[in-house]
């Protein structure tokens, strides 16, 4: 019984890091998330690693370069050039093949956070890219969204309800949003976040804890 | 108690592994981790055993998944993925002498089996008709009664 061993004493060798996918609409604020998630991560001792998608441009991975929140030589771009799906589900090779150079430049890494070109409510990640994937959608994009049980919404392994803080502003009523997520996903997970205070990350890094990196 | 698996042994059906498994079979050694279809394909998941055995697993990234893929092998236990949910099978006996001898049968006949209230539940690891065939005469006679064959 060499590979294994009782609660999670396993020599650390050689077992790839976890790879956990972030998607969502435009704007609905994945990179805010990522920008959340490194602090929070870091502060538990999680040595983590990120990719951004976007289509042409590598706007985001510079953004999260120059917040100085992590080593910059950290953070890697994919530029999708077209449809940012493509590069997530039908063909995930050039971001697989980034967290694969990641985690050859960092050998200790655990956690690569990969953040997906903003795209539609369809869009979904591919098994053989990510172990784990989140879907962000915001309340300014109406409450009505859970309801029409697009397959980013329905398959994720995390719904994240983000920019809760808007909820007074455009009328949305963000229980009876989260209740309708839980009913349309079966009641698999769904966490409440406000990106711009930092508000809700401790729920889903617990989550990833558990699930993702075998921690608790 | 947590158990962090990582990679796959092998196939629960190689020669192989045949000895230590049947063995293990007999001692009440045997696990199965079933793995709902949506996530067959992860490099890492925490799933639950039909023993209640929670499970931290992870593949190497060229390792696949696969029905029957053995997880976990020790003196007194193993652990096998099993793809898809526990099918189960619910029988039900007439009076007290048919429950003597269902029990008897499903003893000798190995089979996973939870008790409720006045059935048995037999858990599935084959095609149903084999285990039918394991008690034809108890179900023709009447003395058993199939309930119902569900999930
Ligand atoms: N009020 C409020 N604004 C937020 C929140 N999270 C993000 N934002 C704002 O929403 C806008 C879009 O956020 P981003 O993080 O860039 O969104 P994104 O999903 O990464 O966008 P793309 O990558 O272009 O698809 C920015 O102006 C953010 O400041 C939040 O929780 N509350
Ligand atoms: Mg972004």
């Amino acid at each position: 019984m060499n590979r294994l061993s009782l609660n999670g004493t396993m020599a650390k060798s050689r077992i790839a890091a976890a790879r956990v996918g972030i998607g969502g609409p435009v704007g609905s604020g994945k990179t805010a998330l990522v920008e959340r998630l490194i602090p929070a991560l870091l502060e538990r001792g999680v040595d983590i690693a990120v990719i951004t998608n976007d289509l042409v441009t590598a706007e985001d991975a510079e953004r999260i370069r120059r917040s100085g929140l992590i080593d910059p030589a950290r953070v890697s771009a994919v530029e999708a050039g077209a449809c940012p799906h493509t590069v997530i589900r039908e063909d995930p090779t050039l971001n697989i093949e980034a967290a694969d150079e990641l985690e050859r430049r960092f050998p200790g890494v655990e956690l690569i956070l990969l953040e997906s070109g903003g795209d539609n409510l369809a869009s979904t990640f591919s098994r053989d890219l990510t172990d784990f994937w989140m879907f962000v959608i915001d309340v300014a994009g109406g409450d009505d969204i859970p309801r029409k049980r697009g397959p980013g919404v329905i398959r994720a392994d995390l719904l994240v309800i983000n920019k809760v803080d808007l909820a007074p502003h455009v009328g949305v009523n963000i229980e009876r949003m989260r209740q309708e997520a839980l009913a349309v996903r079966g009641n698999r997970p769904v966490l409440l976040t406000n990106c711009r205070r930092g508000e809700g990350i401790d729920a889903i890094v617990d989550l990833l804890e558990r699930e993702v990196l075998f921690r608790t | 108690m947590t158990m962090r698996l990582h990679g796959i042994l092998g196939k629960s059906d190689d020669a192989a592994f045949a000895r230590r498994l049947h063995h293990l079979e007999h001692h009440d050694g045997i696990e199965l981790l079933f793995v709902p279809p949506a996530d067959v394909g992860r490099k890492r998941f925490r799933l639950t055993t039909d023993r209640g055995t929670d499970c931290a697993v992870s593949l190497d990234r060229d390792e696949e998944l696969t029905d029957g893929a053995l997880l976990f092998l020790a003196s007194d236990r193993a652990i096998i993925a099993r793809f898809g949910e526990q099918e189960s099978w619910r029988l039900t006996p007439v009076d007290q002498a048919a429950a003597l001898r269902l029990g008897w049968n499903a003893g000798n006949l190995h089979w996973r089996v939870r008790f409720d209230g006045d059935s048995l539940v037999v858990l599935l690891d084959g095609p149903l008709d084999t285990y039918r065939a394991r008690i034809r005469p108890l179900l023709e006679s009447g003395e058993v009664v199939e309930r119902d064959a569900v999930r």
